[in-house]
């Protein structure tokens, strides 16, 4: 039974694989012949089909990148164009006159002011914002117990998003008043004849002043130096940090020694756009800042910074005055450059010396 | 403390291969029992470090030998949500006692990693950040630390030339032995390894296990390796542990040669894990 059972399909597999293979090769020529009729037509078309599709997404990507270097060159040639007559009237001075008188006749214009207002409320501003802003970045992320995490991270972010002419008003009507009647005061009392910080902070207190931007300023651009930050503390490895308190290091001392120095190039990259984002801020700087274009030593005193200036002025501009206007944009355009390519740099070199 | 720990070393004299004395313990687990949130993950500990006695940890990956490594100096403290309870002594410090200073915790408890993990710094920097963390010395005497700890690290005559080269640009195998050089630098009393040489090639393994011998006789050290062969070449004791249980404790030789429990020969012999 068992050895019928074994031998009787011993034919069969033979049968079978001719069979098939009958099969096999008829329907293979069938086939080919199909796609022999079929195939090249079918092809070349879905071919030609994909092909218009690439090239019009090559060509259509293309024009995208090519249109932001366009934007950029239209903006800068129209920028030059439009500061032309100021450039030829005035020349390399514009830059070292302090006097603003575009009603004089002839006007003089001089960018110092704005220059001074812009480079100061922003240092003032980083000088605040950097060391309130990565501390609140290691509270978050080295300290805080997990259920204030969230409120506090929530609360920076909106931070960010609060509109800066919201920024302005408020400045305006509570911080301004505050820091005129009761801060200021108080500083100028404390430097009173001390030689260098008695001209910093010299009085009389101002609603309107420099120091006043600056510290709206810090607060607008806090979130950035914060969330990125955050972002770059989050990437130490945890075993470093473990390594770090293994041999005894308190929080101070690991963030200190092995997390800030770990994350400077992302750290610094922050702040820069911090500095990009302040130097260039204007509505709430408009609101409170006085836009006075003397130039005063004590940071107490109103001023005015270039975008300020601008949108202060540019309504009721024209001729050389507006001309003006535009080359102290131009210029603006100009600082922001540099410090953007300085942190570019920057972050290049050190780079290069973390890989050694 | 210097002083003593050469004499117990010429004590000591050269480790034995077998029937090494029982030492006095260092490190004393009573009950102890170690929890991720819900997660009951230490069952029950009862062992002893002996002092100057190289105790390995053995067990399938999961089993919680390096959780129990972590108690030793308290690191889980950093993250919230796990907790210990039971006895832990060091000598007559109570480990788990929520008042101790864990800074001087980890001064007398030192831990090596898995992973190379040199600060972003230099090579010199590396060991003397941790000697400072604690001492102010002069700079020549700071030299003298650092040479002495890297000379324990074996590592001097490798970086004696570019001590100021970034701790980075060594190898995996010479960040390691940085790594242990730091850990010594700061004199503790127990050195935990936490599978110190997994990330390593064969002849870097063999430099640390070698450089493990030697601290022995100075340190308490407690090993955590995924490699019998290692544990067998460098412990004197040897624990098996698998999911949360330490299921045998006994000499490195008995463990490997005629174990007591039916899991530890399964283990040993590769048939699981």
């Amino acid at each position: 039974m068992v050895q019928e059972s074994g031998a009787k399909p011993a034919p069969d597999p033979g049968q079978l694989g001719y069979t098939v293979q009958g099969i096999g090769v008829a329907d293979m020529a069938v086939q080919s012949d199909v796609m022999e009729a079929a195939g090249p037509y079918d092809r070349a078309k879905a071919l030609s089909a994909f092909k218009l599709g690439d090239v019009t997404f090559y060509w259509l990507t293309r024009a995208c990148a090519i249109s932001v270097l366009l934007i950029l060159g239209g903006i800068i040639l129209s920028l030059i164009v439009g500061a032309w007559p100021a450039i030829r009237e005035y020349g390399f001075s514009f830059l070292f006159t302090s006097r603003w008188a575009p009603s004089a006749d002839p006007p003089v214009l001089g960018a110092l002011g704005p220059i001074y207002g812009t480079l100061i409320t922003s240092v003032i501003a980083m000088m605040i914002a950097i060391p309130v802003g990565i501390g609140i970045a290691i509270f978050l992320t080295e300290i805080c117990p997990i259920w204030l995490r969230r409120p506090i991270g929530l609360a920076v972010e909106l931070l960010a998003g609060i509109p800066s002419i919201i920024y302005g008003m408020w400045g305006f009507f509570v911080l301004g008043p505050f820091l005129a009647n009761s801060f200021q005061p108080f500083m100028i009392s404390i430097f009173d004849g001390v030689p260098v910080l008695g001209t910093i902070f010299a009085g009389p207190p101002s609603y309107l002043s420099l120091f006043n931007a600056s510290l709206i300023l810090a607060i607008m651009v806090l979130p950035f130096i914060t969330s990125i930050s955050v972002d770059v503390f989050k990437t130490v490895p945890p075993v470093l940090k473990e390594a770090a308190y293994g041999v005894g290091c308190t929080t101070w001392e690991v963030v200190r020694n092995v997390v800030i120095p770990y994350t400077r190039v992302g750290v610094i990259g922050g702040v820069m756009l911090a500095l990009g984002r302040a130097l260039g801020e204007t509505m709430a700087v408009t609101f409170i800042i006085g836009n006075s274009f003397k130039i005063s030593s004590s940071i107490f005193a109103p001023g005015t910074t270039i975008s300020a200036a601008i949108a202060s002025e540019f309504a009721e501009s024209d001729g050389l005055h507006q001309s003006g206007l535009i080359l102290l944009g131009l210029l603006l355009f100009v600082l922001t450059f540099f410090v953007l390519s300085a942190a570019r740099l920057m972050l290049m070199r050190l780079e290069k010396k973390a890989g050694n | 403390m210097n002083d003593l720990s050469v004499s117990v070393s010429a004590a000591n004299g050269p480790v034995p291969q077998v029937a090494l004395p029982d030492a006095p313990p260092k490190v004393t687990a009573r009950g102890l029992n170690f929890y991720y949130g819900e997660h009951h993950a230490l069952k029950n500990i009862n062992l002893a470090l002996g002092t100057n006695r190289v105790t390995a940890f053995i067990g399938p990956s999961g089993c919680g030998k390096s959780t129990l490594l972590r108690i030793f100096n308290r690191m889980y403290d950093l993250y919230p949500g796990q907790k210990a309870t039971g006895q832990l002594m060091l000598d007559q410090t109570n480990i788990l006692d929520p008042k101790l200073d864990l800074n001087l915790l980890r001064a007398r408890v030192g831990m090596v990693f898995q992973k190379p993990t040199p600060f972003p710094m230099t090579i010199y920097e590396n060991i003397a950040f941790g000697i400072r963390l604690y001492e102010k010395i002069s700079k020549s005497e700071m030299d003298g630390r650092v040479e002495k700890a890297l000379r324990g690290g074996a590592l001097w005559n490798e970086v004696k030339d570019k001590l100021n080269a970034s701790g980075l640009s060594l190898s995996g195998g010479q960040q390691q032995r940085l790594c242990i050089a730091r850990t010594v630098a700061v004199r503790p009393e127990v050195i935990l390894f936490d599978e110190p040489c997994s990330a390593l090639d064969p002849i870097s393994t063999a430099k640390i296990e070698e450089l493990i011998t030697e601290l022995a006789e100075d340190y308490t050290i407690a090993i955590v390796t995924h490699n019998m062969q290692q544990a067998a070449r460098v412990s004197d004791k040897t624990a098996f542990m698998y999911l949360g249980d330490l299921v045998e404790f006994d000499d490195t030789n008995k463990i490997f040669t005629s174990p007591s429990d039916r899991r530890t020969q399964d283990y040993i012999t590769g048939r699981f894990g």
